[in-house]
């Protein structure tokens, strides 16, 4: 790999040093998108970034370093953010500059927009007026999108088509215990009073849990009432057949949420 | 007139000395003392031995529950997490505390209110070591107070105004050399070391005169060529120089053997060790130093030819035992690589070797002191790079002899990859993969045998550091922010505070204060007093 990134690195040296400084004033990635730019960003990240963000970019959450894969979706984060952050860092934070060339900065860039989780240049091509009536039916229970009501136990989902590609929201719509967030793992809470609580968990501590309930509202617990924590593997979202939307359905689900705002 | 007012100024001065007494500030013997005087908290942990256990006997068991905060002080600086590291030297009533991104203070450790500030006017291009822009205390002697920065300085400051004495550079800050730890101050000379083992550097411990700041000695981590341990790294004088060996958290000291006792970091680069080939001393060691001139007496390598960034950056526990019915002096380690050691701190025998987390590394430690490795990570996955336990501090009870360490349950995947060695760009070489949901816990160890004695779990790994008490309290923190009181004998939690930040790598200080005893934890940006009801 270190090879790749020297045969990278030699490349864009020999071959893109001028597009840079005009692209630089627009903030515009020169290699963006360029395969041997992202490997080259790719070795870079692995020395530069991976010990923190984690080597797949997602954050590693006990030392409070980010998912990289989510910030593309963010208002305001485009190449040039994320090449000024890389090389600046965060002053006062853990986040330190980088003293890399600014050729590598945008291969590192260019490498770090792969990460994104997101639709990219999907093309939602559902019928979105049919997918809002479908959320209101389905969906809104639990969750929220746009200016539609909807409830709270699940993760709001206005602009998710930005974080998260369509083939992983409809996995998640098929198989929702595939993957469960931090945030919304379901759990059972047993009180020494006999009384049982599901709902999702939204923090805990040595000492305490707290939750939003099946019935939607923040129900916390202080451990020494609590006989037992039962950690569900199945979500508390209901599992969405064939039978019970269709392909074409879902399609005009995710068009829908596509243009919520 | 004038000399007429001179004259009478001189005629007054020795009627007017107590009015006008200098304040010394402490002294070595008052250092060495420990904590004879309660009301002091002289060195950063708390004496020298590396105990962190204090004599005061006023917060109990019994009454721990009523504990409450009485201040809190608000560093003003943003490090998200990681914030505020240091352990608060006390003296006269008064806290000498550094922060991250070095600033300092002198606090008024009645009311929490500050005397004076500072904070270093600092680069824009730090590495900060591949850590992050923390500091963990003062090291202090007289009205000197000795501080270490991010970018590889050592400070000496007056303690009454935060003025500035001599500043002296430890290393080149822009190749990768950070300074996070509080300085070691033993009689005249004060010893210190450095970040950077994720970097092309090479490690080292320093000692300087006081007064000056004028470099006294240095031991390097790693061998020059043909040095003794060079035999342990390719005979390539390049490979050495870049060969890591952090000393990035703060030793302890015996006056009576005069050797300090120091832990070694990572060797360079971290995960790929195919360019390294042979054990890399003195990396993952702890090293004993003669204190007058840093020569080496004694070491013992905890992970020979490490590949997994388990530094042994932790604080040395010297403790005088009877060991096997004979009375020794040992020095004990709960290492990042998941196992707990005691060792004969006079020549480094290992004399214990039991591992204290679920570690699939290695299962015991072979008669010839080597680990007998099971799992070299082709077998499933292995402590993170964060390790079994990091550089919190572990505390000892030494009526109940147990060894009480945060232990991290962590599950990694290591994959090396060669690096490129370009100076101020890390050298990790190769990436790792973590599994989100690790745990952590309090582990009390029973130090004859390691065996687990109690432990209090956590939801997540933690870099909580530990604090004990003589009248039967152990003090620590944990990543979700609670400060936590327990029964040392028998685990029992008996009072916590939701402090609102990750408690990471600070312990507790405790000292008397108006006849009431305060407990102080640092915590995020705050730094909170708590003690009895009046």
């Amino acid at each position: 790999m270190f090879r790749v990134a020297g045969i990278g690195i030699l490349f864009a040296a020999l071959c893109l040093p001028l597009v840079w400084q005009g692209a630089a004033a627009q903030g515009v990635n020169p290699y963006a998108g360029q395969p041997r730019a992202v490997l080259a960003g790719g070795a870079l990240f692995r020395a530069q970034c991976a010990t923190c963000h984690g080597a797949d970019g997602k954050g590693i959450l006990s030392i409070d370093a980010p998912d990289l894969s989510l910030m593309w979706a963010r208002d305001g984060v485009n190449d040039e953010y994320v090449f000024s952050v890389v090389r600046d860092g965060i002053p006062g934070s853990i986040m330190p500059p980088h003293g890399l060339r600014e050729t590598e900065l945008w291969m590192l860039v260019a490498f770090m927009a792969t990460l994104a989780e997101g639709g990219g240049d999907a093309e939602f091509s559902g019928d979105a007026g049919n997918g809002r009536r479908l959320f209101a039916a389905n969906c809104s229970e639990c969750h929220r999108a746009g200016a539609e009501a909807g409830g709270v136990l699940g993760p709001v989902l206005t602009g998710v088509t930005r974080r998260r590609s369509p083939e992983a929201l409809m996995q998640s719509i098929r198989e929702p215990s595939g993957r469960i967030e931090r945030g919304f793992r379901p759990v059972t809470v047993e009180t020494g009073a006999g009384e049982a609580v599901t709902g999702v968990l939204k923090n805990e501590d040595a000492f305490s849990l707290q939750l939003v309930t099946e019935d939607q509202d923040l129900r916390a617990f202080g451990r020494d009432a609590v006989r037992q924590v039962a950690r569900l593997g199945e979500s508390l979202m209901p599992v969405f057949g064939e039978a019970d939307l269709d392909d074409d359905e879902l399609a005009d689900l995710l068009a829908f949420l596509h243009g919520s705002q | 007139m004038r000399n007429a007012g001179r004259l009478l100024s001189c005629l007054m001065l020795p009627l007017a000395m107590p009015l006008f007494a200098q304040q010394d500030g402490p002294a070595y013997e008052d250092i060495l003392r420990g904590f004879d005087d309660p009301e002091r908290w002289l060195t950063y942990s708390g004496d020298y031995s590396g105990r962190r256990h204090s004599p005061l006997m006023q917060i109990t068991p019994e009454n721990v529950g009523a504990l409450r905060p009485i201040w809190t002080f608000q560093t003003g600086t943003t490090t998200r997490g990681r914030g505020f590291e240091a352990t608060p030297l006390v003296d006269d009533g008064v806290l000498y505390v550094t922060g991250s991104n070095n600033y300092a203070w002198a606090i008024d450790a009645r009311s929490g209110r500050a005397f004076w500030s500072y904070r270093r006017d600092l680069p824009d291009d730090l590495t900060y070591g591949a850590s992050a822009p923390v500091n963990r205390g003062f090291g202090m002697l007289g009205n000197k107070l000795f501080m270490v920065t991010l970018d590889a300085h050592l400070l000496s400051m007056d303690r009454r105004t935060g003025d500035i004495l001599w500043d002296v550079q430890l290393a080149d800050y822009r190749i990768g050399y950070a300074a996070t730890l509080a300085p070691l101050v033993i009689d005249d000379k004060v010893i210190v070391g450095i970040s950077g083992g994720e970097y092309a550097t090479r490690g080292f411990i320093d000692a300087y005169a006081p007064v000056t700041g004028e470099r006294l000695w240095r031991f390097n981590t790693i061998p020059g060529p043909g040095e003794p341990g060079s035999e342990t790294w390719p005979d390539d004088p390049e490979v050495l120089a870049r060969g890591g060996g952090g000393t990035w958290m703060n030793g302890s000291y015996d006056p009576e053997l005069n050797l300090i006792y120091w832990g070694v970091g990572n060797p360079n680069p971290d995960y790929f060790g195919d360019s390294r080939p042979g054990d890399n001393l003195y990396s993952n060691s702890i090293v004993a130093l003669d204190a007058d001139r840093g020569d080496l007496r004694w070491h013992y390598q905890f992970t020979p030819h490490d590949i997994n960034d388990w530094d042994s950056n932790h604080v040395p526990v010297l403790v005088d035992a009877e060991w096997r019915s004979e009375p020794r002096k040992l020095v004990m380690m709960a290492n990042r690589n998941g196992f707990f050691y005691v060792l004969d701190r006079t020549d480094g025998e290992l004399l214990l070797g039991e591992p204290f987390t679920g570690t699939t590394w290695a299962r015991e430690i072979g008669p010839d002191g080597r680990p007998v490795i099971l799992n070299d990570g082709s077998q499933g996955c292995l402590p993170d790079p964060w390790g079994s336990t990091n550089f919190m501090p572990p505390s000892y009870h030494p009526e109940l002899e147990l060894f009480y360490v945060t232990a991290r349950e962590t599950c990694a995947t290591y994959v090396p990859e060669e690096p490129a060695y370009t100076p101020g760009q890390a050298t990790f070489g190769g990436v790792v993969f973590i599994e989100p949901d690790g745990s952590g816990a309090l582990r009390a160890l029973d130090i004859h045998t390691g065996e687990l004695r109690w432990e209090f779990t956590y939801p997540s790994p933690t870099f909580g550091g530990v604090t004990t008490t003589a009248s039967g309290l152990v003090f620590a923190g944990d990543h979700e922010g609670n400060f936590i009181a327990f029964d040392a004998a028998t685990g029992e939690n008996l009072w916590h505070y939701q402090t609102g930040s990750r408690i990471w790598g600070a312990a507790a200080t405790t000292f008397m204060l108006d006849g009431r005893q305060h407990v102080l934890i640092p915590s995020g940006t705050t730094l909170t007093a708590f003690a009895l009801p009046e």
